[in-house]
């Protein structure tokens, strides 16, 4: 036997496992599924909820699986009465001040902890409350709402906001029967240093913290015969959204969900990844006028709107690093309400852009005071008052919302037709789809910046060194006579380390891709719960596939693309492009509050 | 402020270094404060100069009773509340205490007068069982007491001739 292997029986399974590996995720390996509502694989492991507990022959007590680690010839029993009798208690204690009030709760039939309840066959609250009111709601935030009254102390939430993603924004406070998970002087998400970026809500194991819902507000404008209301839909939501509509892991159900919008009563149903080629665009040619004219490199992607709240609070002395391009979600708005309204003789003030993001972060982005460049540019023209005021995109649904609003429309998902995106503003190119997937805009952008650098045509469209699922990958593209050395990194605790190099002068990369989420866009904080390594793989492939499937997989052949420049912008970072697609950002402090 | 904030990073170059830094400067800026509370801007600056999340610091802060995050009152007051004292009538003894005042327990189970001059707040026990009802007035253990040296310990306190009939 291999000295790293330690041999283990489970419920009579003899197994050979890696010393160090923990109880419950060896149980894992022989099909054993163990309960737990605060352990997260490399990620977490507190031991506050004891539902995971298994018996180990010749320990006095139960263990928790999560925290201990197999030994060699250890015998384990997982589902003993002892052991049974145990969780179910444990969760009835988790219960006692609990709000019961699962019908009206946003994860109903969603939520670990409910389905715990109802696997245990617990039907009261036996144990009496120890909390005498009910605290108050946080609703600072433009992004999140926390209610500690679902909250089980699991502590999933303070761990990836500090581990995973190093902001820590929140943590444990008081103790004992008055424990709650808070921000610093309760002042509230909104006015932290909380980034948006909603892997909290993705690991609540209950409704303790949960999008801001906006399903109310585009129901009433879609009821509203005097607007026009557009929609345009993230790449990674036709690999996540499937899964919330109960298909397999990673579905890609693109023509479906193009399907149930224009069912759902929308005008016109186009896309991000229209915009998306339209980011490469300009985010291509500034990193070659900044290479070319000796500009603030490396240049560092701005698509991901956790990612600039973090660098704008913990390193707000290098956002020049940053490219001024919008996100694709407000450059589409600010289109839709310029171009898109010109075209279509449409009065700018009745049209509403939904937005249906795998991104809770994505909220507070539309709400940025700058993010309103068409009402700008309507005003300067004349059409509109300052009092008339609307913003480039006016309400940003999650998967999860769409997921909860197409089933309250009774649309049955999965046996609707496919069809396609509305023109102009849903033609996109392969370059625009990879941009769910961490190392898309860095692959999109290269294969845009080599053509029109060189003049020549890319061979070899995939970059597999950005592909590979690690946490900081790098690469060098021989462009001309250029050698450009490029980083993509996924998760605010990875972008920390490429940004320590700059702050160093250590960084030798031209060109930095950050996503603020594990695996990019596709594990976004407003994707399907759950959102876990092996579904996130699955949505992975089936974006390569889209990918490969596409006519054109560069940005700058996208025909709608071709002739937004000719007929509006003129050239990439054109002086309307300026005015329409670039933005700016704010200096914030991690100590100011 | 602005020599508040040079006190407290005094404060913090001293302690930086040792083990368990925060606690202790969390300590030393609690004792040199006005009114014995750390503020919110406090924690902040002890935070900043730490480079230590916001949050971390409002969690040890909130972890120890010891510290207040409210201004305290010049004289403290603390009734014993357990289960003696409880039988030997610590109950009317803090409400009586508490309407002499003019002020109610709040949630965090304390309250100070608006002029900052006296908190009162209760604890689970002293350990001094023997001797209910023990109240606690600026550190010094009052043991058996009446209502009524009670509120004459506060008149003295609060400079008042008089004694309460």
């Amino acid at each position: 036997m291999d000295s790293n292997q330690v041999h283990v029986t489970i419920d009579g399974n003899e197994l050979d496992v890696a010393q160090g590996t923990k109880i419950i995720d060896a149980c894992n390996l022989v099909g054993i599924h163990l309960p737990s509502l605060c352990y997260l694989k490399d990620i977490s492991s507190y031991g506050s909820c004891g539902v995971c507990v298994v018996e180990v022959e010749g320990a006095k007590r139960l263990v928790r699986s999560c925290m201990q680690s197999v030994q060699n010839n250890m015998v384990i029993h997982t589902h003993t009465q002892r052991v049974l009798a145990a969780r179910k208690t444990n969760v009835e204690l988790l219960l006692a001040n609990h709000e019961m009030t699962c019908t009206t709760c946003e994860r109903n039939l969603n939520c670990e902890l409910q389905e715990l309840a109802q696997q245990m066959g617990i039907r009261d609250q036996r144990f009496v409350k120890t909390r005498k009111k009910p605290l108050a709601l946080d609703l600072t935030s433009l992004s999140l709402v926390r209610n500690p009254n679902a909250c089980i102390l699991c502590n999933r939430c303070v761990e990836v906001c500090r581990s995973m993603q190093s902001v820590s924004a929140i943590q444990m406070t008081r103790r004992g029967l008055s424990t709650q998970v808070a921000t610093f002087a309760e002042l509230g998400l909104g006015n932290s240093v909380c980034t948006n970026c909603g892997q909290c809500s993705l690991v609540c194991p209950t409704a303790a913290i949960t999008e801001k819902s906006s399903e109310q507000e585009v129901l009433d404008a879609l009821a509203d015969p005097n607007l026009v209301v557009l929609v345009q839909t993230a790449p990674a939501i036709r690999v996540g959204l499937g899964e919330a509509m109960g298909m397999e892991e990673g579905a890609l159900v693109t023509g479906k969900m193009v399907s149930a919008l224009r069912t759902m009563g929308f005008d016109r149903v186009f896309d991000t990844q229209f915009s998306a080629d339209l980011t490469i665009m300009e985010e291509g040619y500034e990193l070659i006028e900044r290479i070319q004219k000796g500009g603030t490199l490396p240049m560092i992607t701005s698509c991901s709107p956790g990612w600039i709240k973090f660098i704008e609070t913990f390193y707000p002395e290098q956002t020049d690093h940053l490219s001024t391009c919008k996100s694709p979600q407000q450059m589409f708005g600010a289109i839709a309400k310029t171009y898109y309204a010109e075209k279509m003789g449409l009065d700018p003030a009745t049209i509403k852009v939904v937005s249906i993001m795998p991104c809770t972060a994505k909220k507070f982005e539309a709400g940025r005071n700058e993010m309103d460049s068409s009402h700008a540019y309507w005003q300067h023209k004349g059409v509109v008052g300052e009092d008339e005021h609307f913003c480039d995109v006016d309400y940003v649904l999650t998967t999860r919302e769409l997921a909860r609003m197409l089933k309250r429309l009774g649309i049955n998902f999965a046996s609707l037709q496919e069809s396609q995106f509305d023109d102009p503003l849903g033609e996109s190119t392969g370059s625009a789809v990879i941009f769910a997937a961490s190392g898309g805009v860095m692959e999109a952008a290269l294969r845009t910046a080599y053509e029109k650098l060189t003049g020549n045509s890319l061979e070899n469209l995939e970059f597999s060194a950005l592909r590979e699922r690690k946490g900081i990958r790098e690469a060098t593209l021989q462009i001309g006579d250029l050698a450009c050395k490029v980083a993509v990194t996924n998760t605010l605790g990875n972008a920390r380390v490429l940004l320590d190099q700059i702050k160093d002068g250590k960084s030798e990369y031209a060109f930095i891709e950050v996503m603020t989420c594990p695996d990019g866009c596709i594990g976004g904080g407003g994707q399907s719960i759950p959102s876990h390594a092996e579904q996130r793989s699955k949505r992975i492939e089936s974006i390569y596939e889209e990918d490969r499937g596409k006519q054109s997989r560069k940005s700058h052949e996208n025909p709608s693309i071709q002739t937004l420049y000719a007929s509006f912008l003129t050239e990439p970072l054109s002086e309307v492009s300026h005015h329409l697609l670039h933005t700016h950002y704010t200096k914030r402090s991690a100590w100011d509050y | 402020m602005h020599d508040r904030l040079v006190a407290i990073e005094h404060i913090v170059a001293q302690h930086r270094h040792e083990h368990g830094a925060l606690l202790s400067i969390l300590e030393e800026v609690q004792r040199t404060s006005e009114h014995n509370y750390l503020s919110k801007d406090e924690l902040a600056h002890v935070a900043r100069s730490l480079t230590l999340p916001l949050a971390d610091v409002y969690s040890v802060a909130t972890f120890y009773a010891f510290f207040n995050l409210k201004p305290q009152g010049e004289h403290v007051i603390t009734v014993c509340r357990g289960t003696a004292c409880h039988t030997r009538g610590s109950k009317p003894l803090l409400e009586k205490v508490l309407t002499y005042l003019g002020i109610s327990l709040e949630d965090d189970g304390s309250a100070t007068t608006a002029d900052c001059r006296f908190t009162v707040h209760t604890v689970a026990c002293f350990g001094q069982c023997a001797l209910a009802p023990v109240v606690s007035v600026d550190g010094v253990i009052h043991s058996r007491i009446t209502e009524k040296q009670l509120l004459m310990l506060i008149d003295a306190l609060a400079g008042k001739k008089e004694a309460v009939v």
